[in-house]
């Protein structure tokens, strides 16, 4: 863009290039923040790096092993069974939490002081650190001090399983997920319906179109793209969720809830195969990233759609 | 003061150029005002000038140094910016003295009282010094706008459209003010509006920009009465000026030279100056311009010369009446009495004077001579 | 006939809503609420009563007074406080930089920021960890504190770019016109328009580092606890106090509630990241 300059300047001064000390300024703004992250960002390649060796904490001496943990992990059970552990608990919590957070956020579209008070009161999980959640769950669903076994006495069910069983971990597990992170879908919607323009709304009205039309017609894609944004940070986060899993049975019972997360966890800490895990992470990585583009590109191209562009 | 020259700017936004290599130079004291339609570069100008926008090619010159690498702060320049620019955060008071308690242009705070008390006596805000900008209208949010840059003594005063928000009656009071400011401080003055009576009432000389190039400088006489095209000869006067498209042609009773009007038949006569001219030009297709006061309309035929048409609208507007006229499906605007009254689709006859038409080339629109041209052209073609 | 048909619709309409309210917000409100209740339980009334029970303050003498729940609640507040100020200073910086410069690279920059957002923790972690234990930051609050930088620094920089970016760019020209520096206009009239917004998302940002399990589980030791881990081992021990449980909870989950309650306005905009003005 500079590139005529040159020949109309006087003497030795490019006047058409911004002086140095002014281009370099942002550069010096944002490095401190930069250097903060990039330290850590050392990490990640170490562990590209690590993945090819046989490091361990056992061991003192450690060598290049080229792909063999890769290898050993593409033929493992062990490793598709928690890529298909990883992906139904992702879709699961986060399909949970996207229809109860869109029903809920439309239940309070209406302005009531009601609805007022719970939209407040809505985003106090939401602060909750899963592990204290599962905390929290536990004296609900504790088979002798929990009010639910008691609920659940009436029905006829005593000793109901939760956490305890396989057949209900996971259902225990995504109940607490969508305890804690079904009021983030909530508020995204809401901000999505309080962002809707009157106008289309009215022209429908006047042009007698019914509810549920101008719903399927107007509503919904207009929101689509504030549930895609809280579709996108849902699945990023319980595609690689810890903390509820590890704090409610460390992935047990068995290897019920055994989420690449979790393998990871325990083959490099339990086990102390710490080159073994790291290719399982990042597939995981390899996972979240891919998805995380598409969802973007999806969601731009929705927003641009609503706005009209 | 300051004089501010401009050598060969250009400006790009990604692949859009805003400025193409402008060339300026606005003199000492002088009010220079930049005119044109909107997205023209006006304000992209004036951003080059302060500091905001840096050119990717040309210089900026204040006062004779290239001040390219110089940053805003240290051009000594102010600005009256279009959307306000106002600290949100600080009062009134506060907005118009910042400028002087920055530490380039410190003044301590007597002063800053007493120069903040002046200008806003002038800007008639000296009840609102308390007020947070957000507290204030339109109109109000302009006026401190225009009194933080007016409280300075700066290089250069940069003005983005500093009235177009005030209603007319203040607007006029304004005007008369900034003037009359001018011509006590001896001030440099570059003045950007869209409204071509603020320009041509407050210019020393006007500079008409299109799609980011100069198209015209010059004073508001020679852009009203010898514009370069027929671009600026519409910007300028209202109603706006009326194109006719003609042709020469052979007087049958003189043997002249003379054009006819497309869809009319009569032969026009033409001066011997313009004549001349547009017998060594070669285009035959020739638009005539002619503004609405250099008609004149009768309700019946007067004879040669005099065209028919009908009356499609009939605007009173106060001192004047604004009457449209049909004349073989091209919409003419006149000028007439502010008690003419006339009945839609009456016929009316309509006589140009031709002594006060502009001629422009059909094809390329472009200016070619008007009657007695050497008269409006005494100052030249400004620098350009 | 007509007007009647209608507002016996409507009845029902908003019979139906607040009865879906309701129960949603039984769901999200009751186990909270639960907690308290049994925070305030004895050992004994926790089996045998549900709703009826004599409150006691037992539960909280045991979590508090001669353990290491009050050290971890300080310890915690030390690191995800620590942690909010670094990022303050060094992200705010930052976001103005990517909100108002242009300069090569800088949509990658603020993407590759982001996308610490969306790295899987645990993978980040143990490479951490070996180095970590190598520079001896293992269990230390300045290893902490520049990990959590992870959490933080994304969040503030994104949310606050997005204030920035609300303020007109005049603004800061009319400022530079006035005769300031960029560092005055940054922290004199750009800081302190901003500051609503910023104070909010340095909140929220204090929260996810409060919140944070997996960072302290594997980076910290005897030294350095926080709630989250220690909190956990109520459970985990072999007679569960269910009592100590609830008051745990309720520690680590108050000033979360009190802080969300002060920044409602700008939580949407936080939690995505800028994404929603919300």
């Amino acid at each position: 863009m500079f590139v005529k300059s040159e020949k109309k300047v006087s003497g030795e001064v490019n006047y058409n290039k911004i002086p140095a000390h002014i281009r370099r300024r942002p550069y010096y703004i944002i490095a401190p923040g930069l250097i903060i992250l990039i330290g850590i960002l050392i990490p990640f390649v170490t562990a590209i790096f690590l993945s090819f060796t046989n490091y361990s904490f056992r061991l003192p001496k450690w060598g290049f092993v080229g792909l063999k943990n890769w290898i050993n992990m593409f033929k493992s059970k062990e490793f598709y069974h928690a890529v298909w552990v990883t992906l139904k608990y992702g879709i699961l919590a986060t399909g949970v939490e996207m229809l109860l957070g869109t029903g809920v956020a439309l239940l309070l579209r209406k302005d009531t002081r009601y609805s007022r008070i719970l939209k407040v009161l809505f985003t106090f999980p939401l602060m909750v650190a899963p592990a204290i959640a599962v905390l929290i769950w536990q004296l609900m669903t504790s088979n002798t001090v929990g009010v639910l076994e008691k609920v659940l006495n009436i029905f006829g069910v005593y000793n109901f399983p939760w956490a305890a069983s396989h057949s209900t971990a996971m259902f225990t597990a995504i109940l607490i997920d969508a305890w804690v992170n079904t009021s983030f879908v909530i508020l995204l919607v809401l901000a999505g319906i309080q962002s809707l323009p009157k106008s289309p709304f009215e022209a429908a009205a006047v042009d007698g179109a019914g509810g549920w039309f101008t719903f399927k017609t107007l509503t919904f894609p207009m929101l689509k793209p504030f549930m895609y944004i809280a579709l996108l940070f849902r699945l990023m986060a319980s595609l690689q969720e810890f903390g509820i899993i590890y704090a409610l049975s460390k992935g047990g019972p068995g290897d019920t809830l055994m989420n690449i997360s979790l393998s990871g966890y325990i083959n490099g800490f339990t086990y102390q195969k710490l080159a073994g895990a790291l290719p399982y992470l990042l597939v995981l990585w390899f996972i979240i990233n891919k998805t995380a583009k598409f969802l973007v590109k999806r969601q731009r191209f929705l927003a641009n759609q609503a706005a009209g562009r | 003061m300051a004089q501010i020259e401009l050598e060969g700017i250009t400006k790009r936004f990604g692949k859009i150029s805003a400025l193409n290599n402008i060339n300026l130079k606005v003199e000492d004291n002088e009010f220079f005002v930049l005119f044109g339609p909107a997205g023209a570069g006006k304000t992209t100008l004036l951003k080059t000038i302060a500091g905001a926008e840096f050119p990717e090619e040309g210089l900026v010159r204040i006062d004779g140094k290239i001040v390219n690498h110089v940053e805003s702060k240290d051009r000594n320049v102010s600005m009256v910016f279009e959307n306000y620019a106002l600290y949100p955060n600080l009062s009134v008071y506060d907005n118009i003295a910042s400028p002087m308690r920055s530490k380039l242009y410190k003044k301590d705070e007597e002063y800053i009282k007493k120069a903040v008390n002046k200008v806003t006596e002038m800007m008639k805000i000296n009840h609102l010094l308390d007020r947070r900008p957000s507290q204030l209208s339109n109109g109000q949010r302009q006026r401190v706008a225009l009194g933080r840059c007016l409280v300075r003594e700066p290089n250069v005063f940069l003005m983005d459209e500093p009235l177009a928000h005030l209603d007319a009656k203040l607007r006029h009071f304004m005007r008369g003010e900034l003037k009359e400011m001018q011509t006590s401080i001896n001030s440099t003055t570059i003045y950007v509006t869209h409204d071509y009576m603020e320009a041509m009432s407050l210019a020393d000389r006007i500079a008409v920009l299109n799609h980011g190039e100069i198209v015209q400088i010059g004073t508001a006489q020679e852009m009203y009465y010898t514009p370069c095209n027929e671009f600026v000869a519409c910007l300028f006067g209202e109603p706006e000026i009326n194109l006719l498209e003609g042709k020469k042609c052979v007087c049958s009773r003189t043997g002249e030279m003379s054009l006819s009007i497309v869809g009319s038949d009569k032969a026009l006569e033409l001066e011997a100056d313009v004549r001349n001219v547009l017998a060594q030009h070669g285009a035959d297709n020739i638009h005539i311009g002619i503004r609405g006061n250099d008609i004149q309309f009768a309700f019946e035929d007067l004879g040669d010369e005099w065209i028919k048409g009908s009356v499609y609208a009939n605007e009173p507007i106060g001192n004047k009446v604004i009457m449209t006229i049909m004349v073989a499906d091209k919409k003419i605007a006149i000028t007439c009495p502010n008690d003419t009254v006339a009945d839609m689709d009456q016929d009316v006859y309509i006589k140009l004077n031709l002594k006060k038409a502009l001629i422009f080339d059909g094809n390329t629109e472009e200016f070619i001579t008007r009657h007695n041209i050497d008269s409006f052209k005494k100052q030249g073609k400004g620098v350009q | 006939m007509e007007k009647r048909k209608v507002s016996i619709g409507n009845i029902l309409e908003a019979i139906g809503r607040n009865l879906g309210l309701t129960l949603f917000a039984m769901f999200a409100l009751f186990p909270l609420i639960w907690m308290v209740i049994c925070a305030f339980k004895s050992d004994a009334q926790m089996y045998n009563t549900v709703f009826r029970f004599t409150p006691t303050l037992e539960n909280f003498k045991a979590v508090l007074v001669g353990t290491d729940y009050f050290k971890a609640f300080f310890q915690n507040l030390i690191v995800a406080g620590g942690a909010v100020i670094i990022t303050v200073l060094a992200g705010v910086p930052c976001a103005y930089a990517l909100a108002r410069y242009n300069f090569k690279k800088k949509e990658d920059v603020a993407f590759q920021i982001l996308s610490f957002k969306f790295a899987p923790e645990i993978m980040v972690i143990l490479p951490i960890f070996l180095i970590f234990q190598k520079i001896h930051l293992y269990d230390t609050y300045f290893g902490l504190i520049w990990v959590y930088q992870l959490i933080t620094m994304p969040l503030l920089i994104w949310v606050v770019r997005g204030y920035f970016e609300d303020i007109s760019v005049e603004v800061e020209q009319a400022a530079q016109l006035d005769g300031y520096a960029w560092y005055e206009i940054f922290l004199k009239t750009l800081v302190p328009l901003i500051k609503p917004g910023l104070v909010a998302s340095a909140l929220l940002a204090f929260i996810f580092a409060w919140n944070s399990f997996t960072f302290p589980l594997i980076l910290s030791g005897f030294k350095i606890q926080t709630i989250t881990i220690t909190a956990l081992r109520y459970i985990a021990s072999d007679t569960v106090h269910y009592g100590q449980v609830a008051v745990a909870s309720t520690i680590a989950v108050l000033p979360e509630v009190i802080v969300a309650l002060f920044i409602q306005k700008h939580l949407v905009r936080g939690l995505s990241f800028g994404a929603v003005k919300g």
